[in-house]
């Protein structure tokens, strides 16, 4: 067993684990943060990705242990209240999503891509996504969705603009 | 305020914020009191006889509670499921598709949960442990000694039916399930003897994994004091899970309960009952507590039911001016290892002749077992195979006749004046403008400019082709469904359906239907399904029957439901019901009376609230203790008439040097009927579309020939498609109305996929053909068309190499 100590959505967690346990498995298992999801056991999906120390990564290749002492963000966190993320919201104004399994991970992954202003254009917004699986939408809704959130989130960006 | 109708607009989803904040609800997500968790032994064989399995080691490992097989199963008095592999006829409902067999009967072999002979296929599950935690579970499967006599494995439906060939099943001479000859075939042979010109190819189309995105998993529960099991598991129905779990396990279907939660994507194969399913349950009696299973991708690739995998030869015959004469089909079914599912052979088989006026049309079906994972429907389900025979032989035939390939299609296309009209196989068209569609999607795809943008590729190094698909579809799937509207006191019409989601945005929908009908705010709406606590009947979501049934109901209900209201007001108001108006879900009267559905209902119901309570894993009180007044109740059993149907061009880029290719653009023109809500079709088309593009390109479901060993099993070797492969896409939905059910809804959940692999090969073709290759070889590039099959397509020097 090993102490793992982390900070959650803002909230302080220390939890004992056993020492195999992946990062997905303390959020799902451990936390009972079931937004998050695992899509496959390759780490190709990308179902899984959290924010972690302001990186995306995904929480099946990453065990809980290397993590502690670190900042962990889901798609539980990212709302303000009742206020949706910029991402969740381009998601639904877009229909991103069908399912809703592999969402979480998309949107975690495209608040990476989105940290600061990132290029608009198809193959840059394609390679953004390469980690990430969705069986339902054909991508189309979702490369929109990133557009749609940089505009919200980068409003005075006339580059963003340029970009797509 | 005033409703403004919702029917045709592009609304949002109502259910996406619990989506996108994390909030859904899978299977794998739900935690009940108790829970213990199973793992299975899966065979490492693709046949083999089942010498002996020692449970002993994994008994005594550790957190170990129980580890099960086959004979406790049968020991324990359960029966094999009954999957009812031969569905519905498209036509005519009451009876089943494949009616003779010149085997003698079309065969239904009962699925054990875990076999008890032999083993069938790579990835069957052999035994079950059941331990206290995932880990341990796991950890003791591994211990599970199992003495296996290895038998020759045979994984191709042609293969299989040889004379020399392994036999799978003693009830299956000749690994045949049924084989039987559907239409005139003299006829067509006759036919065929006279015409100018007669095509033969063999098409193989490719074995596909479904790949939703959620692994599947499923909790077990049983009530000893009831004797009521509980099974709690993603599906596309749950009504068909109960009944097929009532059989075997030998109780009345009201001592089964299944629950359905958030479903993370269906596309067929969440239809069928599945083995682990059934074991959580009779586990969760063996042991007395509940019983969690919760599968990997790996387990996934090898025991997910799969789809297509098909071998079709067709003739087709032509006169001397491209005109159809004749079709003389043969189609090869691989079933898999169990008898599951007939459904793509009888759906493709009715569609055969697509939007073109043939004659005389006869194909002769084997349904073939062999050692793979079971086939099932997979979205399309026999359509998209058809399609690709079709339009691929109207390529051919244009090229051996010298005519355009468009001027082929328009002179067989069935006229719009033609309609309604009977097919060779049966089907009646109501509507649908081929002609129009055809050329609206060879206007919007730049067809006529194309040869420029040949000539530039070609100034780049790269062949580049463009290939046009026209289809339709037909109405097919469960033919029984019902809908009940309730209106509460509280403000909320419930709904309860017996179709549900798994990503179509059914909340969405059936709001804005039920909105339009009653005048009331989307947001007061409420849907229920998946739990056959509530819902008694229901087909399941499939064959886009949701909104073409389901829709029906919905309208119907809503007429009830004012009906009964407008009665009611009248007793209020005193006054004649006729003369009241409804508008925004309140009843007018002279005199500026008013009163709303709600009032109504509350005024209706002093005391008696129905039975809404949200899903929480128990069952709730019988409803009928308190029949609520504002109720409505709607079913239906049969067929209506409902052909989605349209056009769709490809243009595809390869590369020569490496055989990769570069789909560039696509057009797809879509007559789904009127579409509820355009944003939820367009992305059904687009998912639908990614499913076919990844077929056609990437998706090898590689099973070796000799071992039955599944080579691609995962998502680094299975090439399901990722955001760069999707084209840009120019998406245009059409309408032709349909009179045969009040929405005109014909639906749009197969569209995007079914003329894709069809215009995917011909745009390879006319690609292709430029080095020459059509010449050379007489055989199709094998599907998926993957930059190997293409080099080597390209670099061989006749079909041999291939």
């Amino acid at each position: 067993m090993i102490d793992v100590e982390l900070r959650v959505n803002g909230q302080q967690v220390r939890e004992s684990v056993p020492d195999q346990t992946l990062l997905i498995e303390f959020l799902r298992e451990t936390l009972g943060l079931t937004g998050t999801h695992v899509g496959c056991d390759t780490t190709q999906c990308g179902a899984c990705t959290v924010r972690l120390d302001g990186l995306a990564v995904k929480s099946c290749t990453v065990l809980a242990a290397q993590a502690s002492g670190g900042e962990v963000t889901t798609v539980e966190g990212l709302a303000r209240g009742d206020s949706l993320h910029p991402v969740q919201k381009a998601f639904v104004q877009c229909h991103g999503l069908q399912c809703g399994f592999c969402t979480p991970g998309m949107i975690m992954a495209i608040d990476f891509y989105l940290r600061e202003p990132a290029p608009l254009d198809r193959d840059s917004i394609c390679h953004g996504l390469e980690g990430n699986i969705c069986r339902c939408t054909g991508y189309i809704n979702i490369i929109e969705a990133v557009r749609h959130a940089s505009r919200e989130l980068y409003p005075n960006d006339a580059a963003t603009e340029e970009r797509s | 305020m005033s409703q403004a109708p919702l029917i045709g607009q592009p609304l949002p989803r109502l259910e996406d914020q619990r989506f996108v904040t994390g909030r859904g609800r899978y299977t794998d997500d739900i935690r009940v009191d108790g829970q213990v968790y199973a793992a299975f032994l899966r065979s490492p064989h693709a046949h083999a006889m089942l010498v002996s399995i020692d449970t002993d080691a994994a008994r005594a490992a550790p957190g170990v509670i129980a580890v099960l097989t086959g004979a406790d199963y049968l020991q324990a008095g359960y029966r094999g499921i009954n999957h009812v592999p031969n569905p519905a006829d498209a036509i005519e409902h009451a009876r089943p598709a494949f009616m003779q067999s010149s085997t003698g009967e079309v065969l239904n072999i009962g699925h054990l949960p875990l076999p008890i002979d032999k083993v069938r296929y790579v990835g069957e599950a052999v035994a079950m442990v059941i331990a206290r935690t995932k880990l341990e579970a796991r950890n003791a499967a591994e211990l599970i000694e199992v003495e296996y006599d290895a038998l020759d494995a045979v994984v191709d439906a042609i293969d299989a039916m040889q004379p020399d060939a392994p036999s799978l099943w003693d009830e299956a001479p000749g690994n045949l399930c049924f084989q039987t000859q559907i239409g005139d075939r003299d006829e067509a042979q006759r036919r065929l003897a006279d015409a100018h010109l007669v095509l033969k190819r063999e098409f193989r189309h490719s074995r596909v994994v479904n790949c939703q995105m959620e692994p599947r998993a499923a909790l077990g529960d049983y009530d000893e004091a009831s004797g009521t099991y509980t099974l709690i598991s993603g599906s596309q129905g749950a009504v068909r899970l109960k009944m097929a779990l009532a059989q075997a396990l030998q109780v009345p279907p009201e001592q089964v309960r299944v629950v359905c939660p958030d479903t993370g994507g269906g596309f067929g194969p969440r239809t069928f009952l599945y083995v682990e399913q059934l074991a959580v349950v009779w586990a969760a009696r063996a042991v007395g507590r509940p019983v969690k299973w919760t599968g990997d991708r790996s387990e996934a690739f090898l025991s997910d039911y799969q789809g297509r995998d098909a071998i079709i030869r067709a003739s087709i015959g032509f006169d001397r001016d491209g005109r159809i004469l004749a079709i003389d089909n043969e189609w090869f079914g691989n079933v898999g290892a169990h008898t599951v599912s007939y459904v793509p052979m009888s759906n493709g088989t009715r569609v055969m002749t697509t939007v073109y006026h043939v004659p005389v049309a006869a194909v002769h079906v084997s349904a073939v077992l062999t050692n793979t994972v079971p086939t099932v429907p997979y979205r399309g389900a026999g359509r998209p195979e058809s399609t690709h025979v079709m339009e691929r032989m109207l390529d051919l035939a244009a090229h051996a006749l010298g005519l355009d390939r468009i001027e082929i299609r328009r002179r067989n296309l069935i006229a719009h004046e033609a309609l309604p009209y009977r097919t060779a196989m049966g089907l009646t068209y109501d509507s649908g403008r081929f002609l129009d569609n055809m050329l609206r999607a060879v206007e919007v795809s730049g067809w006529h400019g194309f040869e420029t943008r040949r000539g530039e590729a070609l100034a780049r190094g790269k062949l580049r082709g463009i290939g046009l698909a026209n289809y339709v579809e037909s109405p097919v799937g469960a033919p029984r469904e019902r809908i009940e509207i309730t209106v509460l006191p509280d403000g909320i019409v419930d709904i309860v359906a017996g179709t549900q989601s798994t990503g179509q945005g059914h909340e969405t929908t059936f709001a804005q239907v039920v909105s339009t009908c009653l005048g009331i705010s989307p947001g007061a709406i409420r849907l229920r399904t998946g739990d056959t606590a509530f819902v008694a009947v229901g087909g399941g979501s499939h064959s886009d029957r949701t909104m073409r049934l389901g829709g029906m109901l919905l309208v119907d209900c809503c007429t009830q439901i004012i009906e009964l209201a407008r009665q009611a007001a009248a007793q209020r108001f005193d006054c004649d019901p006729a003369s009241l108006q409804f508008a925004d879900g309140e009843f007018s009267a002279s005199g500026a009376r008013r009163i709303t559905l709600f009032d109504l209902a509350r005024t209706l119901q002093d005391t008696a609230v129905p039975a809404c309570a949200q899903l929480d894993d128990k069952p709730l009180p019988p409803r009928d203790a308190a029949p609520a007044r504002l109720f409505a109740r709607a079913e239906f059993t049969g067929r209506i008439p409902a052909h989605p149907t349209g056009s769709a061009v490809c243009e595809i880029e390869v590369d020569p040097d490496t055989g990769a290719t570069t789909v560039v653009n696509y057009t797809s023109i879509d007559d789904v009927g009127q579409p509820i809500n355009p944003l939820i079709v367009e992305g059904q088309v687009h998912g639908g579309l990614a499913q076919g593009l990844g077929q056609a390109l990437s998706e090898t479901c590689y099973v070796d020939r000799e071992t039955g060993q599944l080579m691609t099993g995962s998502f680094m070797d299975y090439g399901v498609m990722r955001a760069a492969g999707m084209p840009p896409l120019q998406l245009e939905l059409t309408e032709d109305p349909t009179t045969g059910n009040p929405l005109r809804v014909k639906g749009g959940g197969e569209s995007g996929i079914t003329p894709a692999t069809a215009t995917v090969f011909n745009a390879l073709a006319d690609a292709l053909d430029g080095m020459g290759t059509l010449e050379r070889h007489s055989a199709e590039l094998e599907m998926p068309a993957t930059p190997r099959v293409i080099w080597e397509y390209l670099h061989s020097e006749d079909d041999d190499a291939v």
